[in-house]
């Protein structure tokens, strides 16, 4: 089974060295991000996020169906995650390694469970029909924090998604298609965003986004998810060294300002990208109405 | 002698490119293969490079993976040792390539080198088929001499491009040519090194070993050959980086 | 036709890559190789390829693997695979965005992606410096028949279409191509109701589109600035080469 390239001894060496001296290798400081860039493509419900040379795509889409027998008032979300071997060949298809598992399920705990989207709005007629709304994760490029710019891409392309307008007569769904009716834009409750904190020289040095290089050589990591009004929705550490739990205030209270700024930059873009899309000034307005 | 012409893989090389009136056999480079009667046909995508005086033309790219050759200089990393070998790396995830315990400068069973899985060692590519692993040696063949290679301590390794240690290395030879000539025309590092004292190891497979004694220095030559490779400067512009790289560093 | 945009090498951990879109097609390519081969694959005598072709939405079905199959056997002659046996090349395709689905006997026919995944193809092996016997181009082309359909309805009544949305609307047939540097014919998939004199009207049509008119190219001819007209894709694929080479080759000047 192919593993991924190892760092050499001397890089290692170095690396920890050079954060010993406060230097990172990109000469970043300790807690900023790498530059993210954010595009949407001509569909609704595509994001396109790169993180330093980290790359990732993320396609939403819906169709209808029928619900789960046992949530009747609840439409279906569903995120999926499977990497390539475009990202490094060390990855294989049909068979998960660690960090794709990590990944869907820190996902699946921070967008899903924490109710981001409002399933119930999804719904169209209890029992029979609601909107089965896909989230599709293609990680083109991999160097490292796969998880803060899986769940920027997600977000982005959540809110940026739009699904097609229904109308319910009795038992009879109209479902329009995008040509006939302005489709709608999805009921999100909040925001979530992951931060990932990187551990190294047993807990005095930590690191906000760290490349790939950086999570080879870490001891332990915390992915906390927040929102941008400061909830937790899930805080996760799965292994390595034991950290001090005072920092993980710290680690919580530096999140929060991160998840703001973020939030700011796609919200940013998100009303450009309305703005070019919207010649005659509808969207304007109906932007307008969904604002949290 | 450059030209620009671009080949795609299937075109022929026009007849009237081929060097003349020399006694030498052709000589076909990388990315180019011989198409029976008596054509030359490309394999890969790049500007054709005729050199005349060796009646050698070959193909110049910058892409892709490192494939081994027989006498190229490469930064491998130790990934295992056995009774015999070090199992090393040469790309990640191509076959692994062997390197003898005792292919090091006067190495005998008791003084030879003990490399810890994760070592790099500086190396030379002594043999190299497509049926069988390559394998790598420390020593010259003919003096048994290290000539500089050998495990390398410390320092930092560095990604570049593979046309851009092919550069490197064509600079490093005792006469520079200018690139019309086919020269690499890198001057960073004499730009550098009139200033600061540090050590290169350039391997052909696309790895850069710097080390300048401590962090700020490596990181900021490391950083700075990476640079003159990706922005793909010239000559002025690599010496105004020198300048601006050396005022960081504050000497 | 809208002419192709394409982007090389632009991702870092792949030794090749390419993103090609055109008529609403987006497909993001990448190559590694030769690199280790898993005992089960491993050839004695040659490279084994590999094909991963990932949908947009959703995980590959029958159809992704039918898509690879093609390419497969089609890379198998256009890579030089003897120079490196007992490898492994591995080849990755994304689909990132195909135009909305729509009504028509052709919405879930793998053909009209076939084109755009085999431009991609090629672009990402040319990144990656992989030997090469040739290049190759393709083009798909939608065949509307009046209808309703009689043998030896007259040629001229037929159009044929560069596939997109319109085309793909009014389509009795649809049909992929590709061809080599040199004009032979390497891919040919049809799917729909169609004569076999309108095949060999549609190989024609395809045949000039991929690399002009039989007699009009040269040996070694450089790109001409020509007429939207006269574009066809075996020039633009030179065009994209020499802007890439040029831009590698920016520290002679």
């Amino acid at each position: 089974m192919p593993r991924e390239a190892e760092l050499s001894l001397n890089e290692r060496e170095f690396l920890l060295q050079a954060l010993r001296e406060n230097v990172r290798l990109d000469g970043r400081p300790f807690d900023t991000f790498r530059n993210v860039e954010l595009k949407f493509g001509e569909e609704y419900g595509v994001a396109d996020v790169q993180l330093g040379k980290t790359r990732i795509v993320v396609r939403v889409s819906c169709d209808v169906t029928a619900p789960y027998p046992d949530r009747k008032f609840d439409g279906i979300f569903n995120i999926t995650t499977e990497f390539s071997p475009m990202a490094s060949p060390a990855f294989e298809v049909g068979r998960p390694n660690e960090s794709e598992v990590i990944l869907s399920r820190i996902l699946e705990k921070a967008i899903r469970r924490s109710s981001a989207l409002d399933t119930e709005s999804l719904c169209i007629i209890a029992g029979q029909k609601c909107f089965a709304v896909r989230a599709d994760i293609h990680v083109l490029d991999h160097d490292g924090g796969l998880v803060d710019a899986a769940c920027i891409a997600l977000i982005a392309a959540l809110q940026h998604f739009r699904r097609p307008d229904v109308t319910v007569e009795g038992e009879n769904v109209t479902v329009y298609s995008l040509r006939e009716r302005e489709p709608v834009p999805l009921a999100m409750l909040h925001h979530p965003l992951c931060v990932t904190f990187s551990y190294f020289h047993s807990g005095e040095v930590v690191l906000v986004d760290a490349t790939l290089a950086e999570e080879q050589v870490r001891e332990s990591e915390v992915i906390v998810t927040m929102n941008r009004h400061g909830e937790i929705c899930q805080i996760a550490k799965y292994g390595g060294s034991p950290i001090d739990a005072v920092s993980l205030l710290t680690c919580t209270s530096s999140a929060l300002g991160k998840v703001q700024a973020l939030w700011k930059y796609i919200q940013e873009k998100l009303d450009e990208d309305a703005k070019k899309r919207d010649a005659g000034g509808l969207m304007a307005e109906l932007s307008a109405e969904n604002a949290r | 002698m450059t030209s620009t012409l671009l080949l795609l893989p299937g075109d022929e090389v026009p007849s009237s490119l081929l060097p003349k009136g020399n006694h030498k056999p052709l000589v076909l480079g990388p990315g180019l293969r011989h198409a029976p009667p008596s054509s030359v046909r490309a394999t890969v995508s790049g500007t054709l490079t005729v050199d005349a005086r060796k009646n050698a033309l070959w193909i110049e790219t910058n892409r892709g993976r490192y494939i081994p050759h027989v006498n190229d200089l490469v930064i491998a990393t130790v990934l295992r040792s056995s009774s015999d070998f070090y199992h090393c790396t040469i790309t990640p995830h191509a076959a692994q390539a062997n390197l003898p315990q005792l292919a090091f400068e006067s190495a005998t069973r008791k003084t030879r080198p003990q490399l810890a899985p994760g070592a790099l060692v500086y190396a030379r590519i002594s043999s190299a088929s497509r049926d069988m692993d390559p394998e790598l040696s420390c020593v010259s063949a003919s003096s048994g001499k290290a000539d500089g290679l050998g495990p390398l301590k410390g320092g930092m390794l560095f990604d570049v491009s593979l046309g851009f240690c092919r550069r490197l290395l064509l600079s490093e030879s005792k006469v520079p040519l200018p690139a019309e000539q086919g020269g690499g025309a890198v001057t960073i590092l004499e730009a550098l090194a009139e200033k600061i004292g540090f050590e290169v190891a350039v391997g052909r497979n696309g790895k850069l070993w710097v080390d300048g004694g401590d962090v700020k220095m490596t990181l900021a030559v490391g950083k700075a050959l990476q640079q003159t490779d990706q922005e793909r400067l010239t000559l002025d512009q690599q010496k105004k980086l020198a300048a601006k790289t050396l005022r960081e560093l504050g000497s | 036709m809208a002419v192709p945009e394409a982007t090389l090498s632009h991702l870092n951990r792949a030794d090749g890559s390419a993103t090609y879109s055109s008529n609403g097609y987006t497909v993001v390519g990448a190559v590694n190789g030769p690199i280790e081969v898993q005992r089960r694959d491993e050839l004695p005598e040659e490279a084994a390829i590999e094909v991963n072709i990932r949908p947009a939405v959703g995980v590959g079905s029958t159809k992704e693997r039918y898509l690879e199959s093609i390419l497969q056997s089609t890379l198998r002659r256009i890579i030089l695979t003897h120079t490196f046996p007992r490898t492994l090349i591995q080849l990755t395709l994304q689909v990132v965005n195909t135009p909305a689905p729509f009504d028509c006997p052709f919405t879930s026919s793998p053909l009209p992606l076939l084109p755009a995944l085999l431009e991609t193809a090629m672009l990402a092996l040319l990144s990656a410096s992989l030997p090469l016997a040739s290049t190759y181009t393709s083009v798909g082309l939608a065949l509307a028949m009046p209808s309703p359909v009689k043998k030896k309805a007259s040629l001229s009544a037929t159009a044929i279409m560069p596939i997109d949305d319109k085309a793909l609307e009014q389509a009795s047939s649809i049909h992929v191509f590709a061809f080599t540097a040199d004009g032979d014919l390497l891919v040919a998939e049809s799917e729909g109701l169609f004569a076999p004199e309108y095949w060999e009207h549609a190989y024609d049509r395809a045949l000039e589109l991929c690399i002009g008119s039989k007699d009009g190219r040269a040996e070694g001819e450089m790109v001409v600035e020509g007429e939207p007209e006269d574009r066809n894709e075996s020039q633009w694929l030179r065009s994209v080469m020499q802007e890439k080479a040029e831009q590698e080759q920016r520290w002679k000047t």
